[in-house]
C-alpha cells in the first residue's frame, strides 16, 4: 500500500506546478513577435553577450558555432560576444561567474540556458522576461508574475522600466516599450537557437534531401507501374524469369 | 549458372532461399496501402540499428556523464543531430507503421487460422519493441528519461512477493544511476535488440510457411493454375519488391521532412522534459508516457483501484494474444463482415482515444472519457466470440477482388 | 497499320524497365551515398575533441636552464628555458659538422621554426619528444660530456641510442633520420606562456 502512496505522490507532485501554472489563469501568455534568421539571432546574440552572459551560461555552444551556423566573422564574434575572461575561440560560451559565489550572491547558480528554450518554449521565456514587478519584500527586489519568488534581479529595468506590483509604471525605461520588446523577443530567437543549433543546417540541406528522395520515388513509381503491366495485361502473372531475359 | 555459383549454392543454400522468399513466393495480387508496413517495418529496424551503432560511439553511460554525452553528440559532434534524430523520429515512426501493421491483420482477419502462430510472434514483437523503446528512453538521462526510469520500475514492485527484489535488480542500487544505465545500454543493444531480430525471422518464416493472407480474406491456394501456381497470386519478387520499393520512397520522403524540419514534431516524438538533465530533486511538471504507451497508461489511470488498473492494463496488453481465438465466425476479412468492422473501428478509435488522453494531466475532467475509451476498448475483446458466431456476413467472393 | 503487336509492346516494355531499374539504382546509390557521409564523418574528431586538443603551458615558472615535460595530445613536449651557453653549443655543433640536416630543411619544424634554433623565441625551445627513429623518449643529457667526451648537451634515446642537440637535430651516426618534431604553438614572453595549438602536419614523428 505505502508503494501505491509513494506513486500518488510522484503522480500529484509532478502535477502541482501544472496546478499552480493552471491556477495562475491570470498569466497573459505573450508571442515574441520576431522572425526567426539568422540576423535576429546574432542581434540576439550581442544582446545576450551584452546582459545575460555575466551570469548565465550557454555551455552547449561554442564560440566558433556562431560563425559557422550564423555567418558572424571570427573578429566579430571575438570583440562583440567573447567576455574578456580568457575564453577559447573553439571553448563553451561559459559565464565568467563561478557557480558557488553565484550561489552565495543570489540564492542559486544562474541556470545554464543551452535547452531553455526547448524545455520552456520561447511564449514562456518571453513572457517571463517581460514579467518582472518590483516587490521590497523580495531579497533582490524583484518578482515575477510568471515565475513568483525568483531569484533573478530585473536586470533589464533601466531599460525597460520598473512597474510596480499591479502594473503601475514606477520608472519608465530608457527604451520605448516596441524597441524593449524588439530586444527581448532577439535573446529569445538567440536562446531558441542555442536550444536547436542545427536549425540552419537543417533548412539549408532540407530541400536537396527531400527532392533526390522525391525523384527516386517517382523513379520507383515508373518502374513498378512497367513491371505491373504484366497483370494488367494477362489478368494474371506471367513468369517474372522469362519476362526479364 | 557459374561455376562458383554451383561450388557455393552445394554449400549454402543461396538460390534456394531466394527462390523460396522472394522469387516463387506467391503473394496475392490485391496487396492494398496497408500492406507496405511490413517491409517499411524491416526497413526502420535496419535504421535503427545503423544510427544506433553511431550514437553508442559517442554515448557515456554514467548518471554523470549521459546527458552531456547526448547533448555533445546534438551540438559538438559532425552530424550527430541527424543521427539522433533519425534514432528517435525512427522509434515514433516504427509505433506508426506497428499500430498500422497490427490492425490491417485485425481487419482482414489475417490473425486467423493457420496464422495464429504469426500473429502471436508479432505480438511478441510488439511487447519487445515497447521494452526496448523504454530501455533506450532512459538512456539520454534528461528529466523525463530519469522519472520514466524511477516510475516504470516502481511499478515492478507491486509484483507479488518478489516485486521489492526485482526492482532493486532493475536499477541496479537504491535509485536510478549509473549501474541503471549501463544495464539498460546492454539490455538495449544486445539482448532486447537480439530477441527482436530472432523473432523477426521466425515472424517472416512462419508466415512463408503459410502463406500472405489477402484484403479478401480468402486463401489464394485454393485456385491454382495448371503450372500448379496460385492463380491469385503473384512472385513476391520483382512485383512485390519495386512496389515495397516505391513505399519506401515514399516513407523515406516522410522520414527526411520530420527530421529537418519537425525532429521534435511538437513536443511528440521528442517531449520537452528531456531537455532537461536529469535531477532526482526536481519532477516533472507533467510526467506523461510517449504516445505509443499512453493507451496503457490511460487504462491504469482510468480504474480508481490499484489493483484493478494493474489488472487491467496488463488484461489489456494480453488480451491480443486470443483473438485467433476469440473470433469465431468462418468469415474472415471485416469486407464481408460489417458488423465486425464497426466493431474493429470503435476499438481503434477508442485506443486512440486512450492515447490522447493518456497525454492529458490527469484531470477529472477526463476521468469519464478515459472509462468509455476503456469500456469500449476491452468491450471490443468480451463481445467479440458473442457477436462473432451471430452476426450477419456477406457472401465472401471464391477468387481475390480488386 | 498503328496496331501495336503483343511482341513489340513487351520489347518496348522490357527497354523502359532496363531503363528505369538502371535509373532508379543509381538515385538509389546516390541517396546511400549520401547517408553514408554523415555516418562516416560522425565518427571524426567532436567540436569537444578539438577544443580540448591545444595546451597552454604556463612558463613562468620554467628557469634558465630548466625543462619541463607537458603531455598535449597524449604526447609528451619538452619546453627547454634555455641559457646563452646552450644556445652557443647549437652553433657549435654546426661548425663540427656532426648534424645529419644542421640548416632543418626536412619540414619537421613549421616554416616560423626553420633556424638553427628551432623555435620561434630563440632562448625557449618548445617541441615533441619523441625519437624520430622509434617513438621511444629520448632522455635530456643537458651536462657537457655525459654521453661521450664530445657531448654538447641534447639528447640521448635509451632505445637504440639515437642523439640530438639541444635543438633536437639528430646527429650523425644515430638510428633516427630526422630532427625530432617541432609542433604549432604560440609563445608571449610578455604573459609568460605558450600555447601548442597542432600537430604540424608535414612533421613526421617517427
Amino acid at each position: 500500500m505505502s508503494k501505491y502512496r509513494y506513486l500518488c505522490f510522484l503522480f500529484v507532485s509532478m502535477l502541482v506546478p501544472t496546478l499552480a501554472f493552471g491556477a495562475g489563469e491570470t498569466v497573459h501568455w505573450m508571442t515574441p513577435h520576431y522572425t526567426f534568421n539568422r540576423t535576429t539571432v546574432i542581434a540576439g546574440a550581442r544582446y545576450f553577450a551584452a546582459h545575460c552572459m555575466a551570469c548565465h551560461s550557454v555551455s552547449s555552444l561554442r564560440y566558433e558555432y556562431l560563425t559557422a551556423d550564423l555567418g558572424m566573422s571570427k573578429s566579430e564574434v571575438m570583440k562583440d560576444i567573447m567576455l574578456p575572461s580568457g575564453a577559447a575561440f573553439k571553448g563553451t560560451i561559459d559565464s565568467p561567474m563561478p557557480s558557488d559565489m553565484a550561489a552565495k550572491w543570489l540564492g542559486k547558480p544562474p541556470p545554464d540556458l543551452s535547452h531553455m528554450d526547448r524545455y520552456l518554449g520561447s511564449k514562456f521565456i518571453y513572457t517571463y522576461l517581460l514579467s518582472f514587478y518590483w516587490d521590497p519584500a523580495r531579497p533582490s527586489g524583484w518578482n515575477n508574475y510568471v515565475f513568483p519568488m525568483v531569484a533573478m534581479p530585473n536586470i533589464l529595468a533601466p531599460w525597460g522600466g520598473t512597474v510596480g506590483p499591479k502594473g503601475q509604471v514606477i520608472y519608465p525605461g530608457k527604451l520605448s516599450p516596441a524597441e524593449y520588446h524588439k530586444n527581448v523577443a532577439d535573446v529569445v530567437a538567440f536562446l531558441r537557437y542555442a536550444s536547436d543549433p542545427s536549425y540552419f543546417k537543417r533548412m539549408a540541406l532540407g530541400p536537396y534531401v527531400i527532392g533526390i528522395l522525391l525523384l527516386f520515388t517517382i523513379l520507383a513509381y515508373l518502374l513498378k507501374t512497367a513491371y505491373w503491366l504484366d497483370l494488367k495485361k494477362k489478368g494474371r502473372h506471367v513468369d517474372s524469369r522469362v519476362k526479364r531475359s | 549458372m557459374s561455376r562458383f555459383s554451383v561450388w557455393v549454392n552445394q554449400r549454402l543454400p543461396l538460390d534456394e532461399t531466394v527462390k523460396e522468399h522472394l522469387t516463387e513466393y506467391f503473394a496475392p495480387k490485391n496487396f492494398n496501402i496497408l500492406y507496405y508496413a511490413g517491409s517499411l517495418l524491416l526497413l526502420m529496424i535496419v535504421m535503427q540499428l545503423i544510427s544506433g551503432f553511431f550514437l553508442m560511439a559517442h554515448y557515456d553511460p554514467t548518471s554523470q556523464g549521459a546527458f552531456a554525452s547526448v547533448q555533445g553528440i546534438m551540438y559538438d559532434t559532425n552530424w550527430g543531430w541527424l543521427i539522433r534524430y533519425m534514432h528517435v523520429d525512427g522509434v515514433s515512426l516504427i509505433f506508426i507503421l506497428l499500430y498500422a501493421h497490427m490492425f490491417r491483420g485485425l481487419l482482414y482477419g489475417s490473425h486467423r487460422t493457420p496464422r495464429e502462430l504469426v500473429w502471436i510472434i508479432g505480438y511478441v514483437i510488439y511487447l519487445l519493441m515497447m521494452a526496448e523503446a523504454f530501455v533506450g528512453y532512459v538512456l539520454p538521462f534528461g528529466n523525463l528519461s530519469y522519472w520514466a526510469g524511477e516510475v516504470i520500475t516502481s511499478i515492478i514492485h507491486a509484483v507479488p512477493i518478489v516485486g521489492p527484489s526485482l526492482t532493486t535488480l532493475a536499477r541496479g542500487g537504491p535509485g536510478v544511476g549509473t549501474a541503471t544505465l549501463q544495464r539498460f545500454l546492454a539490455l538495449h543493444v544486445v539482448l532486447f535488440f537480439l530477441i527482436i531480430l530472432a523473432a523477426i525471422v521466425m515472424h517472416i518464416v512462419a508466415l512463408h510457411k503459410v502463406g500472405s493472407n489477402n484484403p479478401d480474406g480468402i486463401e489464394i491456394k485454393k485456385h491454382k493454375g495448371a503450372d500448379g501456381k496460385p492463380l491469385d497470386g503473384i512472385p513476391f519478387h520483382p512485383y512485390y519488391t519495386v512496389k515495397d520499393l516505391f513505399g519506401v520512397g515514399v516513407f523515406l520522403t516522410i522520414f527526411v521532412t520530420i527530421i529537418f524540419y519537425a525532429p521534435t514534431m511538437h513536443g511528440i516524438f521528442m517531449e520537452r522534459t528531456t531537455f532537461l538533465a536529469a535531477n532526482p530533486m526536481v519532477s516533472l511538471p507533467d510526467v506523461t508516457p510517449p504516445w505509443y504507451l499512453s493507451p496503457y497508461y490511460a487504462m491504469l489511470r482510468a480504474v480508481p483501484n490499484k489493483y484493478y488498473g494493474i489488472t487491467i492494463m496488463i488484461t489489456s496488453v494480453l488480451l491480443p494474444f486470443l483473438l485467433p481465438w476469440l473470433d469465431r465466425n468462418p468469415v474472415r476479412s471485416s469486407r464481408y463482415r460489417p458488423v465486425y468492422k464497426t466493431m474493429l473501428i470503435v476499438a481503434g478509435i477508442s485506443f486512440i482515444t486512450l492515447a490522447w488522453v493518456g497525454e492529458q494531466p490527469p484531470l477529472p475532467k477526463f476521468f469519464l472519457i478515459e472509462r468509455v475509451a476503456t469500456a469500449l476498448y476491452l468491450g471490443f475483446y468480451i463481445l467479440l466470440p458473442i457477436i462473432s458466431t451471430i452476426e450477419p456476413t456477406r457472401p465472401v467472393p471464391e477468387r481475390v477482388t480488386g | 497499320m498503328t496496331t501495336v503487336t503483343d511482341a513489340e509492346h513487351d520489347h518496348k516494355n522490357i527497354t523502359r524497365r532496363r531503363f528505369l531499374t538502371a535509373a532508379t539504382s543509381a538515385v538509389g546509390v546516390v541517396v546511400g551515398g549520401m547517408a553514408v557521409v554523415p555516418l562516416i564523418e560522425s565518427m571524426e574528431p567532436t567540436a569537444a575533441a578539438l577544443a580540448a586538443s591545444s595546451t597552454t603551458v604556463d612558463l613562468s615558472p620554467i628557469e634558465p636552464g630548466m625543462q619541463v615535460t607537458v603531455p598535449w595530445q597524449k604526447k609528451p613536449v619538452i619546453i627547454i628555458n634555455r641559457t646563452p651557453e646552450m644556445l652557443a653549443s647549437l652553433k657549435e655543433t654546426m661548425d663540427k659538422g656532426i648534424l645529419k640536416d644542421p640548416l632543418c630543411k626536412v619540414p619537421q619544424q613549421p616554416p616560423y621554426c626553420t633556424n638553427m634554433y628551432r623555435s620561434r623565441i630563440p632562448e625557449w625551445y618548445v617541441g615533441i619528444r619523441i625519437c624520430n627513429h622509434l617513438c621511444c623518449i629520448p632522455h635530456y643529457r643537458p651536462k657537457k660530456g655525459s654521453v661521450a667526451p664530445w657531448w654538447l648537451g641534447g639528447f640521448h634515446c635509451p632505445c637504440h641510442g639515437s642523439m640530438y642537440d639541444l635543438s633536437c637535430r639528430v646527429i650523425q651516426g644515430s638510428p633516427a633520420p630526422h630532427n625530432m618534431a617541432v609542433p604549432e604553438y604560440e609563445i608571449s614572453t610578455e604573459k609568460m606562456s605558450t600555447t601548442i595549438t597542432h600537430m604540424y602536419p608535414k612533421a613526421h614523428l617517427c
